[in-house]
Order: structure tokens, then sequence, then C-alpha cells
């Protein structure tokens, strides 16, 4: 009954003029920079976030909310017409939707993921509104102990999922936790690693060091390779809409890939990436001619583009009821509401109900526009894709500048941003992740807040960590994620 | 490998350095974990992470990955670019600063003057049009007033 009004209440903010405005210009955004290869969705919210400044709390994240959760419908039109993701999460589904292209059905494998991802997209909405409530209620009992451990275990499945090595994506979190020391601390007051520097008194921005890490450093790299023929597939105007045939072998997939999106969507540290190319692995094994993979399959677009959609919703259920970001996408967004002087966390539902609840519900309106806009919008996607590099670049660069700069209107940050920029660069080059480093920096101050009240309740034992039920569970899962690549590596040499 | 070596050898370096700051901000007890205390161990934690790194790549003797060094002068031009735009942009002004910005890098693409300038200039005023008009952004205003 509760959920009812909620959502009923939800609807009634959702649905005023200006916030269906804000969510259609918000999964517009994301469709846009989804197509683009190059600026993902993190760097666009981050640049974004200052626009938004003179909305309203609820306006601003359903914009920014829908910029994540378009970028998703966005990344799959680029990798099937060019064979280049337009988004990390959409990177399986070139495989597939590629090769459907060449076979001249890109009309098919566009139409189906897009239902793919209006209907996971819609599924994990659902079960957003049913499961948030009730995990926030579960929540409130959380203590310094709980969320410590909690943390600890979304710093660890972040690395464990990691695409290159474990080692350095650890690496990468305790680089990002230092980063999160950086400034005032909020216990004794003191100033810390800020060198007498003025931008660094207040703690390292997250907007800069985004935009620098994943907008700038990507765009040196795509520099180091000149222009190629992107050789693009004219954009189908007719044929979006999907077989009889086509559905009958995508019905399972985008459920299946609905229901596993979701699942990893919520785990901190996952995410729709991880759940993009679990689904792809399932269908293949699910499948039972599997040699089709590759070669265009149609369950190999379905799958992939509902879990990623799927993910996205599922994201919010932490930063909802726990106020910790499950990826670096849901750290900006807590930043954002942070700023507009909101607490996320299990208390959200109740102090602010028409941000709760209007996120939740604006997202089923979202990606109901997603689906009406973007099937007669390809056309225009695909000449979009045209335009060369040379001439993208520079701006994708200069709405990074001004991203950086007018988060606080100080020139310090454009230099926190180049720094950072040139690190991603070397990062990328020497094969480390910017994901971990970017949440271990935002939840670096939540954790260390948490560990050092959690250290002074027990008065000084660390055997609280353990004796709690709740976090001697997350503590145990975690232990398990780091043992268990140790273990099933020294199998093989054993035997 | 040999790019695992110095990359774990400049983290093992940051990791001294924050550990050493952790220890001069004073780590506490932990009954009363201190300013110095989460530096401290995070420092030690990459520390003995970079370590496990460079053992693994002293190990592994297959030297062959891909090329660090920068593969264009682009990059260095582009990065340079960057930074003169954000030490300029108070001084010179948004318009000013962007559309010099913007004409190097199209330039650079062996783009014609014209075309460039055009460019350029019609970025520049798009972009404050659209950030200051629209967004209300602040933008530094320049000696010409724009």
């Amino acid at each position: 009954m509760e959920i009812v009004q909620g959502v009923l209440y939800g609807f009634q903010v959702a649905l005023q003029p200006i916030n269906l405005l804000y969510c259609f210009v918000g999964v517009l955004i994301g469709t846009l920079v989804g197509v683009l290869p190059g600026l993902g969705p993190a760097a666009a919210i981050a640049l974004l976030l200052p626009s938004t400044f003179s909305a309203s709390p609820v306006s601003a994240v359903i914009m920014l909310a829908g910029i994540y959760y378009g970028a998703m419908y966005g990344g799959s039109t680029t990798s099937i017409l060019v064979n280049i993701p337009g988004e990390a999460a959409s990177v399986v589904t070139c495989l597939d939707g590629h090769a459907m292209a060449r076979q001249g059905r890109a009309g098919a494998a566009l139409g189906i993921a897009a239902f793919g991802s209006f209907i996971a997209g819609t599924l994990s909405v659902v079960l957003l509104t049913f499961l948030a409530p009730f995990l926030a209620r579960v929540t409130l009992s959380f203590g310094p102990p709980e969320y410590f451990a909690l943390m600890v275990l979304g710093l660890t499945l972040l690395t464990y999922f990691a695409r290159e090595s474990m080692v350095k994506a650890l690496m990468m979190a305790a680089v990002g936790l230092l980063c999160g020391v950086v400034g005032q601390d909020t216990i004794s007051g003191r100033l810390r690693f800020s060198f007498g520097i003025r931008t660094l008194e207040d703690g390292l921005g997250l907007v800069p060091v985004i935009m620098g890490l994943f907008g700038i450093s990507e765009v040196l790299l795509n520099l180091e390779t000149r222009d190629q023929d992107r050789g693009i597939f004219a954009a189908p105007t007719t044929g979006l809409l999907p077989t009889r045939e086509d559905w009958r072998r995508s019905a399972l997939p985008i459920l299946r890939g609905s229901a596993l999106g979701f699942g990893l969507g919520i785990l901190p540290g996952a995410g729709a990436i991880i759940a993009s190319f679990a689904s792809y692995a399932v269908e293949k094994r699910a499948s039972r001619e599997p040699e089709r993979f590759g070669h265009g399959a149609i369950e190999g677009v379905a799958g992939p583009e509902s879990a990623n959609n799927a993910a996205a919703g599922g994201a919010f259920i932490p930063l909802l009821t726990l106020g910790i970001p499950a990826n670096a996408v849901m750290a900006i967004l807590l930043g954002a509401l942070m700023i507009h002087g909101l607490q996320p966390g299990p208390l959200l539902v109740t102090q602010a109900p028409d941000v709760f609840w209007g996120i939740i519900t604006s997202m089923y309106i979202g990606n109901a526009m997603l689906l009406v806009l973007n099937l007669p919008l390809i056309p225009m996607w695909a000449r979009l894709l045209r335009v060369p590099y040379a001439l993208l670049f520079p701006f994708v660069l200069l709405f990074c500048l001004i991203g950086a700069y007018s988060v606080g209107n100080n020139v310090g940050d454009g230099v926190v941003m180049w720094v950072f920029g040139i690190v991603g660069y070397l990062m990328k080059k020497f094969d480390y992740e910017g994901a971990p480093l970017i949440l271990a920096m935002v939840i670096g101050p939540m954790m260390e807040e948490a560990l050092r009240q959690s250290l002074i309740l027990s008065t000084g034992s660390f055997a609280v960590f353990v004796t709690r039920p709740i976090s001697a569970g997350f503590i145990l899962a975690s232990a398990l994620l780091v043992l268990l690549p140790l273990i099933t590596r020294r199998r093989p040499s054993a035997t | 490998m040999r790019r695992d070596l110095v990359s774990a050898l400049f983290w093992l370096a940051v990791a001294i350095f924050a550990a050493a700051q952790g220890l001069a901000l004073k780590l506490g007890s932990l009954k009363q974990p201190g300013s110095g205390f989460f530096p401290f161990w995070g420092g030690v934690v990459l520390g003995l992470l970079s370590l496990v790194l460079v053992a693994r790549s002293l190990g592994r003797q297959s030297a062959t990955g891909p090329r660090v060094r920068p593969e264009s002068s682009r990059l260095l031009v582009v990065a340079g670019a960057l930074l003169g735009y954000v030490l300029l942009l108070e001084r010179a002004g948004f318009v000013a600063v962007t559309f010099a910005f913007l004409l190097l890098l199209l330039r650079l693409e062996r783009r014609g003057w014209a075309f460039s300038a055009a460019t350029a200039g019609a970025g520049a005023a798009a972009s404050w049009a659209l950030f200051q008009l629209w967004l209300k952004t602040q933008l530094p205003v320049g000696p010409l007033g724009f």
C-alpha cells in the first residue's frame, strides 16, 4: 500500500511539465553520448552537473539519471552500425550486432536492442520500486561497522571483476582512497595532502578528476590512431521491427538479461559492463547452436543490451537505500544529490520522498521516451557518426575544460583535470583501470569515517567487524573474493 | 613485463610518500585514530600491492608489450594546448582563449585556414551563448569585455 502511494506520488512529481522536460533532455543527451564513441555517461554527467545548479534537486537528478540509462540505449547504435562500441557496456554488442548489419539486418539488430532495452529497463525499475523501500528499512539498522564492511565488499567486487589484473585494480582502489583523503579531515579538521594549495584544501573535485580520467585521457588515446575509415553502414529507416522469429529467439535472452543485469547492477562494483559480458556468456552457453554467436545471432544482441539497461536500474538501489554508489556514474549522482543538500541513504525515502519516488517513476517515463524517440532518430545518430573525429575532439576537450572550470569557477580545478588527464592516459597505456580509483575516491571519506567511528565504538578492537553478523558476512564475502583467484590459479599448476 | 615494473615502482614511490605524510599527520591510537591513520595504512597497502607487482614483473620475462612512448607529436601539442587554455582562461577571457584553442587544434588536423578560423569562431560564439546565456555559467571575461 505504502509503495502504491509512493508510486502515485512519484508520478505526480515526474509528470510535472518541467520534470518531463528535464527527463527528455537527459535521455536525449544520454543517447547522444552513448552514440558518440569516446564520451561516456560519467564524463557527460560530470560535465552537465554545474548546469543543474539552478534547477530543483528532483529535476536535476531526473535529468542526470536520464543521461545514464539513455547512454545504454545509444551505445548499441554505434556498436551495430560502426563496429565501435559507443559506450563501454556495448562492447559485446559489436560481435553479433555488427555481424547482423553486414548481413543486411541492421534494422532488426537496432530494433531488438531498443525493445530489449525498454523491456529490461522497465522490469528493473519495477524491481527497484519494490525493493528500494524495503532495503531502506533494513539498512536503517546499519552502524559504522556494517557500512565499513559493505564498502570493503564493494571495492573488492570491483577489483574482482576487473578486466586487467586484480592486483592492479586493488592498487587503483588504494590510490583512490588516498585521493579521497586530500583536503580537510572531517573529524579533526586538519588539512591533509593539500601542500598549501587552495584548490586542494576543499579536496580533489570529483568532476575534474572524472573529466580527466574518462574524458581527456580517452581523447589523447584516440589521437594516437589516425582517423580510419570507419565503414558506417547506411542507417536503415525501415525494417526496425523485429520479425516473429526474431522475437521467439530473443524473448528468453531479454528476460534472462534483465534478471542478470539487475542482480549485477545492485552489487557495488559490478555494473553494466560486467552485466553485458555475463549475459553474452550465458546466452552462448544456453543456445542450442552456439556456433551462430559472433556471426549475427540476434540473441547475442538482445541479451547483453537488456542486461546493461537492467544494470543501470539496479545500480540505483545502493545509492538510494545506502548512500553508497555502485559505480563511477552513481558516484557523480551521489555528489549531485549532496550538492543539492540531500543526503542519500536509508532516510532519503522519508526525508525527501519527492526525490526518492520522483527519480524512480521518472525512469518509467524516460524508458518509454527512449523507445519512442530512438527508433525514428536512428538515421540522425548515424549521420552524426560521419562527422570526422578531427572535428569532434576539439569540442569534446572544450566541453571538458568548461565543465571542470564551471563547477567552482576555479582555474585550479582545470589544472587538476589536466593532471588526471595525463595520469589517466598513462594508466591506459600501462593497463590500469580508472573505475576502481573513482569509486574508492568517492567512498574513501565515508569509509574512513566509518572505520574511525567503529574503532572508537569498540575502543580500538578490530573484532567489531567480525562479531556483528551482517558486517561479518560482508567481510567473509570480501575475503573469499580475494582468495578465490589465488586458489583457482594454483590448481592447474598443481596438476 | 618491464612496463609493469616501471609503473609498480612509480606507485611504490607514491605509497612511501603517502605513508610518510600519514606518519607526520599523527596516527593516533586504535582507540582514537588520528588524521594520519587512514593515509598511513592506505599507503602501506598500496606499497605492498606495488611490491607484489614488482615481484611478478621480475618473475615474468616476456618483455614484448606495446610501446609506451607517445606515438605522435600531436599528443604533446594537445596536452600543451589544454594546459595553456586553463592557465590563460582568466587572463584573456573565455571567447579569445576558446577561439585560439579551437583554431590551433583544427589547424593541427590540417584543416584550411579559412575553414579553421570560421569553425573556431562559430564554436567559441556558440559555446559562449550556450554556457553564458542559456545555462548561466559565469565564464571569465577578458580585457576586451567578453
